[in-house]
């Protein structure tokens, strides 16, 4: 293995031997997000525009797993150079910084969601910039995020998922992975009445058909 | 018609809100307010059922949750069909149809009825059992029978249109009772700004101040519900749930409550509403106000219709503005049972006798019923009941001081209403969900909530607190201490000043004596819905049933769907004189989930139809459904099985697809395969570890198939890992053990070997695979790529990252088909896009897209098993004559090691995959079959092991099999047998189970 450049022409090896790859194609390229074939944009400009919950797609971002040593100052560090914040230590909360968000997933593993263009250059800035033994996992094609909002958001999440959605209990900022309807879902609150939810793309239909039937009651409004 | 029971004025009804339903095909009136029950009473509607087992006529005998008889179909439509419904919790709609669910061909006339006596005969106490024991041979008689006669109710034939849902809640305090016990724990709760649901099961909060007369603070009850109801829907912090059962208390205060959110409006819900919802409650404390349930007194005749429980008169008198009859005999022990005859007197019927079981019963109620000149007989009892179809008159003799015989004369009295008041139950069922063994209260004469380990409180008459002002105090109390173990403090509540009630000592009775034995007395029913009786208890405790268990699953009391809430106290009385035992001694009955029956919609839910289970698709789902594909459920994804040309036959389009694919060029879909992650420097090790071949010197930019065992050295998953960088790796894993595989490293990672330095992730959803196969594969692949695809450049067992059809790809040269194959990855966002270029060029190579079926019959054709089809758990790799798979000489040890190595898995004669041929090509094995080498010996013939995997190759134009023959490594070129169960038997003769291409020339070109 004396010259890994070789062997992966295009992909950089930094000093965790781990490779990095730009994974987004041109925009010549349609790229089709998880709920793609829901044809929201249609619904958005069609359906009605009156309801008790609002659902956005925010697709096509980069998701970045990370798993490091949380006691490891200098890891620390250097997603605070990357970044421009620092990891969240404490369970069950997330940060956020323009673009960019943080948020905990267990003691040794963070969820960074960056828009879609930046995800390759975080990578490689992680790679130039964190040494020791951690991992980072582009996972953007394999999940996206809907933001759900409006008066019953709450009631319907109370249908969909066990979790004690109070305020007093889940104020703005938390974030938890947890059972949602048969499947499963990170929740964060970015509002009062405000959620974000990072659904896995092969479950992303049924939680699409779940949601709808979950918000008849109320009325589902769709944005683009 | 007229509703002849129906009170001028009073009640809770609005008279000026008619409506109309039906019971078995009659029109009848109504008002809103009306439950069935008391709409059934005002128009004199004597019979709601015949009873199970004798079938006797029944009549409504309660007012709430514990009525035994009047449980009613409902539904106007064949679709919205609803059994077991209790009349008496039923809220009356307009147009709303009933029907009685027990009575053949009618209730009223029951041809069932003339033959009860031989029923009764037919079915003693312990029935089932002895008829199963002996005479076998009668039970084909009596099954027809008792079918017919049984039975409360029928499911609906049709789907039902409504939807029901289930919601996840949590508070801090759970109150369990609208009455006044649960209203002033609710309302202190609520103020101190803790979190509060308060759930009643009926339509109005209120509970026992519902159906009374009495006073707060001098004025109607009714005011001051109305002002704590109005103070609690103010807050933001409380949940008012009426028309919701609190229907299950489980452990960690998780509790269930059924509500019924439009039941009480039609027949189908409104448009976009749920008709009913199951609450999933977490609470951090629960205040049980459950009140408490009147017990009926045992005596004979006691189920004649017109005879029930004395507070179920006076709530249809005063809640409902309905006497359900003219003349009545009230039997009580206690003081409390007056009130049925003060209701009565004051409404105008005729109190024919109040007949109390005490000798000289003092206190206010007494005093009043002498105030107003009623015929007050003491010391004695109603031992027997007269009338059929409705009570005509009732026998009173005098009892002795201790109610075990009768003393005196029997005198007459005309009467067509018999109430009676054993004294009261307390409504501990929930408090026993979780466990909790109630205890025995000589003062209360009933069983209290015993000691619990969950965060639970009680107040009012569950405690057998049945005053008013005690359970107001008592709510409160519990109110308090909730809050202040919540962390908060509570705002002062004023109590409202309740009428003080001075009552003398109740007598412990249960069961009223008669001239004759009980064994020859008419029937002294102790538990309706189940048609136990007094006589049959003490059957079952001379035929040796001593524990209260036994008893109960003797004559089936308290089985019925209102578990005995009448009952079980009088039967354990019954069964503890004959036993002379105390009811203690006797012990008591554990109640369990459900409180009240609870419809299966609840307790679905959303999660029927299309959303009964995740269905999981891959990015190119939609292609695949367009094309015309049969899917196939792998774990939850839907993959296609094969693509049918229009007027394909299922064979027709798996030999056109295997032919294109060894032919041209084929293409599956196989982004549902588990794919993981792996970085970190100790990941190579960790892979040598978990699987059982080497990978020290897998160089970057090459893959490798994998074994995976378990600890015991069998067979669990495969598939290929690729070195992408040196500490990094790509594994996948087969479709359906993909979390199941992520979870095994885990597991072993932190479990095992934490020291290592390795992170696993899962990518499955991440990448889209796109496999291409066949001798055109290369060709079609080079007109998307620039990527040198040179068999020198880019080997089989090589992966490269590239570019395909412009999106950035790791391409990997390995196949599962044993033709020259490409593994095309690409960020799923973009797998419809490359799908969708590679048809476009592919059309020129009749490029044919192929499912699991064809993919199936390509890998046996070359011999690749399938973890969990080749291999069942107790295979090892020697015995899939995967030998090479297994590395002998790695540093460290790895798992399943240590498991083939013993001495069982070592044996020769081992059931051992090979391939099969039979002897005639056209005849393909089912899977499954099991294997013989002499079809000739007699059964049970020894099998040597059974087919795992069966196909028509097209290909070889023959048919082929896999399959476990013991020893059958060493038996190459013999035969073996397959009996089949259609009598025929199948010659096979074991071969190498590589059918094609034994060199693997062709994934090498």
């Amino acid at each position: 293995m004396s010259d890994l450049t070789v062997a992966v022409p295009e992909e950089k090896v930094a000093s965790t031997k781990a490779v990095v790859m730009n994974q987004v194609a041109g925009p010549e390229v349609r790229a089709e997000s998880p709920l793609y074939h829901a044809d929201l944009d249609s619904l958005a400009k069609q359906g009605p525009r009156k309801g008790g919950v609002r659902l956005r797609e925010n697709k096509l971002l980069g998701h970045l797993t990370l798993r490091c040593n949380p006691n490891n100052a200098d890891q620390l560090a250097a997603v605070e150079r990357v970044l421009g914040m620092a990891l969240p230590l404490q369970p069950l909360t997330s940060v956020e910084k323009g673009d960019v968000s943080i948020r905990w997933m267990s003691p040794d593993e963070w969820l960074i969601i960056v828009p879609g263009l930046k995800a390759f250059d975080v990578e490689t800035r992680f790679r130039d910039e964190m040494d020791g033994h951690y991992s980072l996992v582009n996972g953007s094609g394999g999940s996206t995020v809907l933001e759900l909002s409006g008066d019953n958001v709450v009631d319907m999440l109370k249908k969909s998922t066990p979790i004690d959605l109070h305020p007093s209990e889940f104020p703005v900022g938390k974030v938890v992975s947890t059972v949602f309807a048969k499947s499963t879902a990170v929740i964060r609150r970015t509002g009062e009445k405000q959620f974000e939810l990072v659904i896995r793309r092969s479950f992303s239909d049924y939680l699409w058909l779940w949601i709808q039937d979950a918000s008849r009651e109320f009325g589902l409004v769709v944005d683009a | 018609m007229t509703q002849k029971n129906r009170l001028q004025s009073g009640g809770r009804i609005d008279r000026s809100k008619p409506l109309t339903f039906t019971y078995n095909g009659k029109k009848f009136n109504g008002f809103l307010g009306d439950t069935l029950a008391s709409a059934m009473l005002a128009n004199g509607i004597d019979i709601v059922g015949r009873s199970f087992k004798y079938s006797r006529p029944r009549g409504i005998v309660a007012a709430g949750a514990e009525e035994p008889n009047a449980v009613l179909q409902l539904g106007a439509t064949e679709a919205t069909q609803v059994p077991n419904v209790r009349a008496t919790q039923q809220e009356l709609f307009n147009g709303l149809v009933s029907s009685s669910t027990n009575g053949w061909p009618s209730v009223e006339t029951d041809l069932m009825g003339t033959i009860g006596k031989m029923g009764g005969s037919m079915m003693p106490p312990g029935f089932y059992y002895k008829t199963f024991m002996y005479p076998k041979s009668l039970w084909d008689t009596y099954e027809s029978m008792i079918r017919k006669a049984a039975g409360l109710g029928r499911s609906p034939l049709e789907s039902d249109p409504d939807t029901y849902d289930k919601i996840n809640q949590h508070c801090d305090v759970l109150v369990v009772g609208g009455g006044p016990a649960g209203l002033s724990a609710a309302l202190t709760a609520a103020r101190s700004g803790a979190r509060v649901i308060f759930a009643d099961e009926q339509n109005e909060f209120g509970g026992s101040l519902l159906s009374s007369k009495e006073t707060l603070n001098g004025a109607p009850a009714s005011e001051w519900v109305n002002a704590v109801v109005e103070e609690l829907r103010g807050y933001d912090n409380v949940m008012l749930l009426p028309r919701s059962t609190v229907n299950g208390y489980h452990d960690h205060n998780f509790l269930t409550i059924h509500e019924r959110c439009t039941d009480h409006i039609a027949d189908i819900a409104p448009a976009g509403q749920a008709r009913q919802r199951l609450h999933r409650v977490r609470a951090k404390w629960v205040v049980l106000a459950t009140g408490a349930h009147e017990r009926p007194l045992v005596f004979a005749n006691n189920d004649v219709p017109g005879c029930m429980v004395a507070n179920a008169v006076s709530t249809y008198i005063n809640r409902y503005g309905v006497a359900p009859g003219n003349e009545l005999v009230l039997m009580t022990t206690n003081d409390s049972g007056y009130q049925a005859a003060l209701d009565w007197h004051d409404a105008g019927r005729k109190v024919v006798a109040i007949v109390d079981t005490r000798q000289n019963p003092k206190g206010d109620r007494v005093e009043a019923s002498r105030q107003r000149g009623l015929n007050l007989i003491t010391g004695s009892a109603v031992i027997e009941v007269q009338g059929s179809k409705r009570v005509s008159g009732v026998s009173v003799a005098p009892i002795s001081a201790d109610g075990n015989k009768v003393t005196g004369s029997v005198s007459k009295l005309s009467a067509d209403t018999v109430a009676s008041s054993g004294g009261w139950s307390p409504v501990i069922h929930l408090s026993c969900h979780t466990g909790s063994r109630p205890v025995w209260n000589d003062d209360v004469v009933g069983f209290l909530p015993g000691p619990t380990v969950q965060k639970q409180l009680t107040a009012g008459a569950i405690n057998g607190s049945y005053s008013t002002s005690t359970a107001l105090f008592e709510g409160l109390n519990a109110g308090l201490k909730a809050v202040a173990e919540v962390g908060l403090s509570a705002s002062e509540v004023m109590l409202p000043k309740a009428e003080e009630v001075n009552e003398g000592a109740p007598m412990t009775l249960f069961h009223i004596p008669h001239l004759k034995p009980t064994s020859q007395a008419p029937k002294q029913f102790v538990d309706y819905q189940t048609d136990v009786t007094a006589a049959g208890i003490e059957v079952a405790c001379r035929e040796g049933y001593e524990s209260i268990e036994h008893v109960k699953r003797y004559t089936a009391m308290g089985f019925g769907t209102d578990q005995g809430k009448l009952g079980n106290i009088n039967g354990m009385a019954v069964a503890a004189k004959a036993l002379n035992k105390t009811i203690p001694e006797t012990g008591t009955t554990i109640f369990r989930p459900n409180y009240t029956p609870v419809s299966f919609g609840a307790i679905a839910g959303r999660d029927c139809g299309a959303l009964f289970d995740p269905e999981r698709y891959s990015a190119m789902h939609k292609w695949h459904v367009a094309r015309g594909a049969k899917f196939e459920d792998v774990g939850q994804w839907k993959r296609p099985w094969y693509f049918p040309k229009p007027g394909e036959s299922m064979k027709e389009a798996l030999n056109r697809e295997c032919l294109a694919t060894r032919e041209s060029v084929g293409i599956l879909d196989a982004s549902t395969l588990g794919k993981i992650d792996i970085q970190g420097k100790d990941a190579r090790e960790f892979l040598g570890r978990v699987y059982t071949n080497a990978w020290a010197k897998l160089a970057v930019g090459k893959c490798r198939y994998g074994l995976m065992c378990g600890e015991d050295g069998m067979v669990f998953d495969d598939g290929v890992t690729s070195c992408l960088g040196e500490n990094h790796f790509l594994m996948t894993t087969t479709t359906g053990g993909a979390a199941r595989v992520l979870e095994w490293l885990e597991l072993y990672h932190q479990t095992e070997w934490p020291e290592m330095e390795v992170y696993f992730n899962t990518v499955t959803d991440h990448w889209s695979t796109l496999t291409i196969s066949g001798p055109n594969s290369r060709k079609l692949l080079a007109e998307l790529t620039d990527c040198d695809l040179s068999n020198e450049n880019f080997a089989f067992m090589d992966w490269k990252q590239t570019t395909v059809a412009g999106v950035p790809a790791r391409v990997f040269r390995i196949s599962f088909t044993g033709e020259c194959s490409y593994e095309i990855n690409v960020q799923a966002n973009y797998g419809m896009h490359v799908w969708e270029k590679l048809f476009e060029h592919g059309e020129k190579f009749n490029l044919t897209p192929y499912g699991t079926e064809t993919m199936h019959i390509l890998r046996a054709e070359k011999g690749f098993i399938i973890a969990g089809q080749d291999t069942d758990g107790s295979v090892h790799p020697f015995d899939l004559g995967m030998g090479w798979c297994v590395a002998q000489k790695k540093p460290f040890s790895y798992i399943g090691k240590r498991g083939m190595a013993r001495e069982d898995c070592v044996r020769e004669d081992r059931k051992q995959l090979v391939g099969l041929k039979t002897t005639d090509p056209k005849v393909v094995l089912p899977e499954g079959a099991q294997g013989v080498l002499d079809p000739k010996a007699p059964i049970p013939m020894p099998m040597v092991g059974h087919i795992t995997s069966s196909y028509w190759s097209a290909n070889l134009d023959r048919s082929i099999a896999m399959g476990f023959v013991k020893g059958g490594l060493n038996k190459m070129g013999e035969k073996v047998f397959y009996p089949l169960a259609d009598g025929t038997v199948v010659e096979a003769e074991i071969c190498s189970p590589i059918f094609l291409d034994p060199k693997g020339e062709r994934q090498n070109v």
